[in-house]
């Protein structure tokens, strides 16, 4: 099957369910509004709301570490891994954009992707082609070969038995974890409560089940508030219509109980350290930037993929994966400058369907041709 | 696929130098750009129907990227450079319409004409009709078109010029959106020739045919109900995962330039689901006729070639 086919059997299954969700939940519009309001007063006070996120973290009892580079990031997060353990991980595009995987098993950790679209993508080594469905171009039969080829599973080419036999071999994966790593839908400054959207259980299992959970993501991920963090996981969920999600995860702090006279006490079933590592990787200059400020507030539903003709024309070959489609191009500028992102705006047809989808209402083909008009100076 | 950029800022250097020469984007004879006006009244009026010669040259630049493109030109290298590539064009390979295609266009701008005077709009019509520089926008070129759009809002200013209508959705996008940002003072108002004519006044020839959108006019204009208030007589067939405002396609035209495979690809995924729902299809765009007529897959005809005055 080409991309061609497979983008348009993406399309024709999403598509028209994003529709039905927003037509038949109109309150999400509204709290997309609101969202897009305070994600806007934070790309705007970036660094205020980065200290008090610091502050929030450590108030109930985890560790809070600002890495300016993907080089930070990555040996933040492998200082606290160390060597030898087993890691679990959800999916996490900025675990991708700065190589994080990779440098975990440069230290002899034996790293496993659980979202079944990365996992498959981990086995391919393959790049991933769409932000929040990074296998959308993998066939059901490629996966089953991948399986067969890299794990010695005989699995027929069914997406239920796939699932079902990367079920039975992650679990064990999860009960063995030493360290959990996810990223984070939003992240509550006032708090410090991390929120996570996904439908296949495998955040919950990697939040609660590993004694160590790190949350390693984009400093544009923070919100003022606890409720804001909520309502911008389920904006992010009905505008890739996937609404409402199977599971929405709240994580603060190491678990805890009160139950000997109230008094709070840490660990109890679930992680004994929880650890912050908040990425900024051009994150903060970009809040800064004109033009590309604006590309700070993308919630990273996916939306946009599937409305741009270029995107359906390219797939990956659109952006630098992760980040591909019209959001991936102005994020492949946010993290890895105009250089790199300049190719891709060239290839930008201001069809304009981007804006018009966009729950954040970023006017993208605008930020895009600043970025190619920046690039041909 | 990826885009050469040493076949950009050739491209930049063949734009700007042919502006600069004649106020167009390529060295093609710039009569053809008002022969359409041949016969018909001007009259003396602050408004004047502005074409930016789009309708004309459209076929030339498609023409152009073809032969260009089987030299290789458009992959890079030093095929790509300035100087061979001005040989090419000198060659006089690539640099005039046909006859037929001429004809159409100007047949397409005399309907316009029409159809505006039917309506009861009065406008003048100008003695030279240069571009407007929307390719150079587009493209990511800011500093060469500011420069060169100060040159049209001059050409304007010393013919009276306070109102121009627009004729496709380029000129317009760049005129009414673009030229306020990088032109000081420009004070003309713009106004596009849907907008003027008299739905109540003219006639819908054609039935059955399928619209395709300009992304311009669509999504970045505010027209998409427009275009159909004046075509609902021809009773088009409507889907909205083809033809709705926000999930209908590009005719890949703005990438035919820089990366005419990319173009290809996209004009033929978008004719191949138009002409599912009809074999005809309507536009409102010289690009969007140019690149969806040539997949072969749809007839294509322009908003003026369906209406009647």
């Amino acid at each position: 099957m080409s991309w061609q086919e497979a983008v348009e059997r993406a399309k024709s299954h999403i598509v028209p369910r994003t529709y039905d969700v927003l037509a038949r939940f109109p309150y999400v519009k509204d709290l997309a509004k609101e969202v897009r309001k305070v994600k806007e007063e934070v790309v705007k006070n970036l660094d205020y709301y980065i200290e008090e996120l610091k502050k929030s973290v450590e108030r109930i009892g985890g560790t809070f570490t600002l890495a300016e580079t993907a080089e930070e990031a990555r040996e933040a997060a492998a200082k606290i891994v160390g060597r030898g353990k087993v890691v679990v991980m959800g999916k996490n595009n900025v675990a991708i954009e700065t190589g994080l995987r990779r440098r975990l098993e440069e230290e002899g950790n034996e790293v496993w992707e659980t979202d079944l679209g990365e996992f498959l993508i981990q086995l391919a080594d393959d790049e991933p082609s769409h932000i929040l469905a990074p296998a959308v171009h993998m066939t059901k039969e490629k996966a089953a070969e991948v399986l067969a080829k890299r794990l010695g599973m005989a699995v027929p080419p069914e997406p239920e038995a796939i699932a079902q036999r990367a079920r039975e071999f992650l679990r064990e994966k999860f009960f063995k974890a030493d360290v959990g790593i996810t990223g984070a839908n939003a992240i509550a400054a006032d708090t410090g409560a991390v929120v996570l959207v996904e439908n296949e259980g495998n955040i919950r299992m990697t939040t609660v089940v590993p004694p160590v959970h790190i949350v390693y993501d984009g400093v544009e991920k923070i919100v003022p508030t606890l409720l804001h963090a909520f309502m911008s996981a389920a904006v992010q969920s009905a505008y890739a219509g996937l609404y409402p999600p199977t599971y929405l995860n709240f994580s603060a702090g190491p678990s805890s109980t009160a139950d000997i006279e109230m008094r709070r006490v840490s660990p109890a079933q679930g992680p004994k350290s929880f650890h912050v590592i908040l990425v900024d990787n051009g994150r903060r200059a970009a809040a800064r930037d004109p033009d590309l400020w604006e590309a700070l507030l993308c919630i990273r539903c996916g939306r946009c993929h599937m409305h741009c003709p270029v995107y359906w024309a390219l797939g990956k070959e659109f952006g630098v994966p992760p980040y591909t489609g019209p959001m991936g191009v102005m994020w492949t500028a946010v993290t890895r400058g105009i250089k790199e992102a300049g190719p891709h705006a060239l290839k930008c047809v201001h069809a304009g369907n981007c804006r018009e989808v966009c729950p954040m209402g970023i006017d993208i083909p605008k930020v895009i041709h600043a970025v190619r008009a920046r690039y041909l100076k | 696929m990826e885009v050469s950029i040493d076949w950009v800022k050739t491209l930049r250097d063949l734009l700007t130098s042919s502006l600069r020469d004649n106020m167009l984007p390529l060295p093609v004879d710039e009569k053809i750009c008002t022969k359409w006006q041949r016969g018909l009244q001007s009259e003396k009026s602050h408004r004047v129907l502005y074409t930016s010669c789009m309708y004309q040259i459209a076929p030339v630049i498609q023409k152009a990227v073809e032969n260009l493109e089987k030299f290789g030109v458009t992959r890079g290298g030093l095929l790509s450079k300035a100087a061979s590539v001005g040989a090419r064009l000198a060659g006089g390979l690539v640099l005039r319409p046909s006859r037929e295609e001429l004809e159409r266009s100007n047949a397409i701008l005399r309907s316009i004409y029409r159809l505006l005077k039917a309506s009861g709009v009065e406008f003048g019509l100008l003695d030279k009709e240069p571009y407007s520089g929307a390719l150079l926008y587009e493209l990511g070129f800011v500093d060469e078109f500011a420069e060169y759009a100060k040159r049209v809002y001059q050409f304007f200013k010393e013919r009276g010029v306070r109102e121009v209508v627009t004729v496709d959705p380029h000129t317009h996008n760049v005129l009414e959106k673009v030229y306020p940002q990088y032109v000081p003072g420009f004070d003309i108002r713009v106004v596009s020739y849907l907008d003027l004519v008299d739905a109540g006044r003219v006639k819908v020839k054609a039935r059955g045919f399928a619209i395709h959108d300009s992304c311009l006019y669509a999504r970045h204009l505010g027209k998409y109900d427009r275009v159909r208030e004046l075509l609902k007589a021809g009773s088009p067939v409507e889907d909205f995962y083809i033809t709705g405002r926000e999930t209908s396609g590009c005719c890949g035209g703005p990438a035919e330039s820089i990366a005419p495979k990319l173009a290809t690809r996209i004009a033929m995924d978008r004719a191949s689901k138009l002409s599912k729902l009809s074999k005809t299809v309507v536009v409102a765009c010289p690009i969007c006729m140019v690149n969806l007529s040539r997949t072969g897959l749809v007839e294509v005809k322009d908003i003026s070639e369906v209406l009647e005055a």
